[in-house]
């Protein structure tokens, strides 16, 4: 070719021509059989979350590094990466593209990974991570040189100081990167048929002769049922994705802005007063769910519920209170009686955690005769979690507001902000406070000795009377007893008074760097 | 047709049968009722069907995972 014939036209063709090979992906074959399963492909994921015409995809043009890697067989090195906007808001996004190798780990797609990582957590905007890969890349990663050459360049890889909320979908099978990632966020939601695990069930077979269906290694009812490292199911491709436009809509971009308001639902009436009534039994031995009082209370609609099949005993949410984001950690009769275990342990305190690093103020609605007791308990290290939650929500910086539906008994008081654990304590008239339920403590009191059944009954009626809520307004225990259909007029207003002005509403982030995992 | 297995999802005691065996239940009826921490709990159809078995009696002891009864929906 003459210098002559270099021209701009040829440099633009040449242009046009890497950027179709980049748009081709895994190619026409692979991409029709995603079609036909009913799966979006990496560029219709990001089409999907961001607002249209606001992507800018950035490393187009990259490929494998690796020495006698084939450039034409690994178009984008099988991430997309880039920036848009969800909402109007900025977001950086990485979407894995199994078609090119499996979205596989290499040089190149974690220097891509890297980069967004790193604007994102600099100009402070949330990160979404779409996890279908299938681990490091080989053999890329082989030996001494692969592995000193491939991983572990990165100190901060791995670091979550939370400066910007990060949200993941698992649509695929997740090893490696993808699942590390998953674990780190603050929501995560699966598509069922997906998996998530450290390694494959090839892998499982290989090393170790377990043969494992990938659903029971590691697929959605395990992860939201029994592991809780995702916080919602979905269907659909398009629905996860929706999960996530739905998440950040409560967060805000960064840690040093407070969430965005949305518009208030006006007047909420008398249908909210009266379910509030019918949900709660008049005897006290009855359960009812909890979900049901929290719908009542919040914002119409805005109750966003994370981890509902996991650690059932205690909900989490996010909802709105006038337009307002908050934090819902609540009690549930419905299951265990509301005695949270080792599960609801862990949930509450992921998501204090998540709710003070982006100033989210917190509601907690009480109503729980304690923690579960009892051996299995015990074997799942109970007394830690209960004391991790308890760190948790008194590092909090946030507005906490407890309000005692109920039941509040025990060392489950203070979790659920007994005392000066909130700032502010509102009971029902309803409300029983103490130690532990009459019943058992007369059991505890007249222990070993002789005790006739009126003289037991005698100190159970003592006991009872003593645990109402008139005990604890009056040595201003709670700051106000009022009617369960003012509860939300109230909380509106009591969040009102406690916004933090000195700070607009920021938080101290005393938990930043606390794990994501439990 | 697919048969549920309805775990108790607390331990405790069992202190009243509400459906017996061979009984249509409706989702989300109560099929029996345990009590734990003074608590009345409910164990309720997953969906309806009929109630295939009933593995436990009143005052039987259960404990968390136990299988209380199958629904064949």
């Amino acid at each position: 070719m003459a210098a002559d014939d270099d021209t701009a036209e040829l440099r633009a063709r040449e242009l046009q021509d890497r950027e179709a090979r980049a748009r081709a992906m895994g190619g026409a074959a692979k991409l029709a059989r995603r079609r036909e399963a009913g799966l979006l492909n990496a560029e219709e994921r990001v089409e999907r979350l961001v607002d249209p015409g606001s992507f800018v995809e950035s490393g187009l043009l990259a490929v494998s590094s690796a020495p006698g890697a084939d450039r034409e067989s690994t178009p984008r090195d099988g991430k997309l990466t880039g920036f848009g906007r969800v909402d109007g808001r900025p977001v950086a996004v990485v979407s894995n593209d199994f078609t090119v190798k499996g979205a596989s780990s290499s040089q190149t797609n974690m220097k891509k990974i890297g980069h967004v990582k790193r604007v994102a957590t600099e100009r402070g905007f949330p990160i979404v991570f779409f996890g279908e890969s299938s681990g490091a890349r080989m053999p890329d990663n082989m030996g001494a040189r692969g592995m000193g050459t491939q991983l572990g360049n990165d100190p901060q890889q791995y670091v979550r100081e939370r400066e910007s909320p990060w949200a993941s979908a698992v649509l695929g099978q997740c090893y490696g990167s993808s699942a590390w990632y998953t674990c780190l966020s603050d929501f995560a939601v699966m598509r069922k048929g997906a998996t998530m695990a450290v390694a494959s069930p090839l892998l499982a077979s290989a090393a170790i002769g377990q043969t494992v269906e990938p659903e029971e290694l590691g697929g959605w009812k395990l992860h939201s049922e029994v592991t809780g490292l995702i916080d919602r199911v979905a269907e659909t491709d398009e629905e996860a994705i929706d999960l996530i436009r739905r998440f950040l809509s409560y967060l805000p971009a960064h840690r040093n802005e407070a969430p965005p308001r949305a518009e208030p639902p006006g007047v909420v009436g008398d249908e909210a007063a009266a379910a509030i009534r019918k949900t709660l039994p008049e005897s006290r031995r009855q359960v009812y769910d909890m979900r049901k009082m929290v719908e009542a209370i919040v914002d119409p609609g805005s109750f966003f519920e994370m981890k509902p099949a996991f650690g059932r005993a205690a909900v989490t949410g996010l909802a709105r209170m006038d337009g307002q984001t908050v934090g819902i950690v609540a009690n549930n009769p419905r299951h265990k009686a509301g005695a949270m275990d080792v599960p609801a342990c862990e949930k509450c305190t992921r998501f204090l955690v998540m709710c003070d690093s982006f100033n989210i103020p917190l509601l907690l609605f009480v109503d729980t005769p304690g923690f579960v007791i009892g051996v299995e308990g015990e074997r799942m290290k109970a007394p830690g979690k209960i004391m991790n939650f308890m760190t948790a929500l008194q590092m909090c910086t946030v507005p906490k507001l407890s309000v005692i539906m109920r039941k509040s008994y025990g060392q489950a008081y203070l979790n659920m902000g007994g005392g000066r654990n909130s700032d502010e304590v509102i009971a029902w008239p309803g409300a029983e406070i103490s130690f532990m339920d009459p019943a058992y403590a007369v059991e505890v009191v007249t222990w070993g000795r002789d005790v006739d059944e009126a003289e037991r009954e005698r100190l159970r009626a003592d006991m009872a009377r003593d645990s109402t809520v008139w005990g604890l307004a009056e040595i201003f225990a709670a700051q106000a007893v009022i009617a369960p259909e003012d509860t939300r007029a109230h909380l509106i207003r009591m969040l009102e008074v406690h916004q933090t002005g000195l700070t607009g509403g920021i938080g101290r982030h005393r938990m930043a760097g606390w794990p994501t995992t439990y | 047709m697919a048969d549920h297995e309805i775990a108790a999802d607390v331990t405790g005691t069992v202190w009243k049968i509400v459906r017996q065996a061979g009984e249509a239940v409706a989702e989300g009826e109560a099929i029996m009722i345990l009590e734990s921490m003074k608590m009345e709990i409910p164990i309720e159809a997953p969906a309806a069907g009929r109630l295939a078995e009933l593995r436990v009696a009143e005052g039987d002891p259960v404990a968390e995972g136990d299988i209380v009864c199958v629904v064949t929906a």
